[in-house]
């Protein structure tokens, strides 16, 4: 029970006489739903226990022919054994193309990502940040990015195809521009948001400013800036998956594509999963980074 | 000469209706001279004390500080905000050698003073604490370590006390007698509280309100050094009765 009640801070100590938020009701604390929502293994059991029952049902309702819907949907063991042929067949053997190839297919997306992801970013920020402080950047930019961002990323893959042609670069320039506007727009609200006083007060203790720029308005808008970081990337990998799947041929979305193609729906299946692993690992990463930058932040949360 | 000297100072906010904040505003401050200005919410009081942090530019008159035209915020005039207004993403230790730190001073030149100004404060303990692990007093005892690092020459303070309950109000007020019983600097200390005015001040400026002005200045003669132990006294009772007669006669007029 210890881990329930370790306040963070040492403030609370002095700053409150009387012994206020100590909850009279420990012994009763002590049940299944106590033991699942508040210890980590029992978090993870709570976390795993509907797509573990979702996994059996599927398996079971495709037991005897191993799929469902007249063979459209393989069950997991058969999705699985693709996935690991796929992974760690041996390549340029046999008939299947995929053989062997899952990590280079994966390192593709990935890396597509992590350039578009990036490029956003550095192009995002400055850029939300600079919208959201100059009145003279805002009427010039953000009457052009509203009327662009109405148009689905999709709605480029022509116009990408004919520029980069079937490139890596046209699933970059995809990325970007799908992680961009909410980069810049979260990033661009954060700015706004800025408290008048702690900018007044970091002028009356002299601040220049470009000292104003970078040790108030930057760390202050910072929690938005990840929340359009985090909504970028989950764009980002849509792009790549759509960009693959038309305009390049390689990676993730090229092999779901293909595989729809030849009709290996267990392959398909295994693709999807993978996509869902990456963005969830990428996501992750981001959030730990927010976790690491941001700490004074959850302790505001924490009190409020 | 008059450390600040507000001369026929007015404030108007410009928009869809002109606001006329104050009008025609004199007012002298000596150096290490405590100043409050009273009056209710919504008298420009504290766009009084904008205009001399130069937070906003005057609408007409003239303002100056130690004989210079007030044009910009500077260190010279710390300010202390209402809500304390601290970087949350900064530990008590950054916050107060913010100052020092973008006015690129060594680290020799402004360590001592800060540790001094962290000590004065009663905060040493908290050094490494960040703002949202205090309660509200402490994180405006540093957002007063946090002007007073700059050797400011006046002090202003917006309502710095506010916002705090009872009690610990009485312990900030008792705090900022000693600090400045210490350190001698002028303060303008804006307040609607009559009681913390005359136990603070040198002089008390009743203000009222549309257009703000400047109706009465009352010397508070009582003894030095004051606690809050005055706040019991007949003087101290005779003082606030007449305020606040005053400030019925001033109400009542609109």
């Amino acid at each position: 029970m210890a881990q329930s009640e370790a306040l963070p801070a040492d403030g609370h100590t002095l700053s409150a006489p009387a012994p206020v938020r100590r909850a009279p009701a420990q012994p009763q604390r002590t049940g299944v739903a106590h033991l699942l929502t508040n210890t980590a293994p029992g978090r993870l059991v709570l976390a795993v226990s509907v797509p573990v029952l979702l996994l059996i049902l599927w398996q079971l309702a495709g037991r005897g022919t191993g799929s469902l819907f007249g063979g459209v949907l393989p069950t997991p063991d058969r999705v699985w054994a693709a996935w690991q042929t796929w992974a760690f067949g041996q390549a340029g053997l046999g008939l299947n193309p995929y053989s062997g190839t899952w990590l280079s297919n994966v390192l593709y997306s990935a890396q597509r990502v992590g350039q578009g992801f990036a490029l956003a970013t550095l192009i995002g920020v400055p850029f939300g940040i600079l919208i959201g402080w100059n009145r003279l950047a805002a009427g010039t930019f953000d009457p052009l990015i509203q009327v662009l961002r109405p148009i689905p990323i999709t709605a480029w893959l022509p116009f990408s195809i004919a520029v980069f042609g079937i490139e890596s670069m046209g699933a970059v320039f995809l990325i970007a521009l799908g992680a961009f506007y909410p980069i810049v727009i979260n990033t661009t609200a954060g700015t706004r948001g800025v408290e008048k006083n702690w900018i007044r007060a970091a002028l009356m203790m002299g601040a220049r400013p470009s000292d104003i720029l970078l040790r108030v308005i930057l760390p202050a808008s910072l929690p938005s800036v990840f929340t359009g970081l985090r909504i970028g990337l989950g764009i980002g990998w849509t792009a790549v998956i759509v960009a693959e799947m038309v305009a390049v041929k390689s990676g993730l979305g090229y092999v779901l594509w293909d595989a729809y193609y030849i009709g290996r729906m267990d392959v398909v299946i295994a693709d999807m999963a993978s996509i869902g692993l990456l963005g969830y690992l990428s996501d992750r990463l981001i959030l730990a980074l927010e976790h690491w930058l941001l700490g004074w932040r959850r302790l505001q949360s924490f009190q409020n | 000469m008059s450390l600040i000297a507000f001369n026929g100072v007015s404030k108007t906010f410009s928009g869809k209706t002109a606001v006329r904040a104050l009008a025609d505003v004199d007012l002298t401050i000596q150096e290490g001279e405590f100043v409050a200005l009273l009056g209710p919410s919504g008298c420009g009081k504290s766009t009084l004390l904008n205009l001399l942090a130069g937070f906003e530019p005057l609408s007409d008159g003239d303002l100056t500080f130690d004989g210079q035209t007030v044009a910009r915020p500077g260190p010279d005039r710390g300010v202390v905000f209402q809500e304390a207004s601290l970087f949350p993403w900064l530990t008590v230790w950054d916050n107060i050698t913010f100052g020092p730190r973008v006015q690129r001073q060594s680290k020799a030149d402004y360590e001592g003073r800060a540790r001094e100004m962290l000590r004065l404060v009663g905060l040493e303990a908290f050094k490494d604490a960040l703002p949202a692990q205090l309660s509200g007093g402490m994180r405006q005892r540093v957002g007063i370590a946090r002007a007073l690092v700059m050797n400011p020459r006046a002090l202003l303070m917006d309502e710095p006390f506010g916002a705090l309950d009872a009690q610990t109000r009485l312990t900030m007020q008792q705090l900022l007698l000693d600090v400045w019983q210490t350190l001698g600097i002028a303060v303008l200390f804006v307040t609607h509280d009559i009681d913390e005015a005359v136990l603070l001040a040198d002089r008390i400026c009743v203000m009222s309100a549309r257009p703000g002005r400047i109706t009465r200045e009352i010397p508070v003669e009582l003894p030095r050094p004051r606690s809050i132990d005055s706040l019991i006294t007949p003087e101290f009772m005779a003082y606030k009765g007449m305020i606040m007669t005053d400030m019925k006669v001033a109400h009542g007029a609109h």
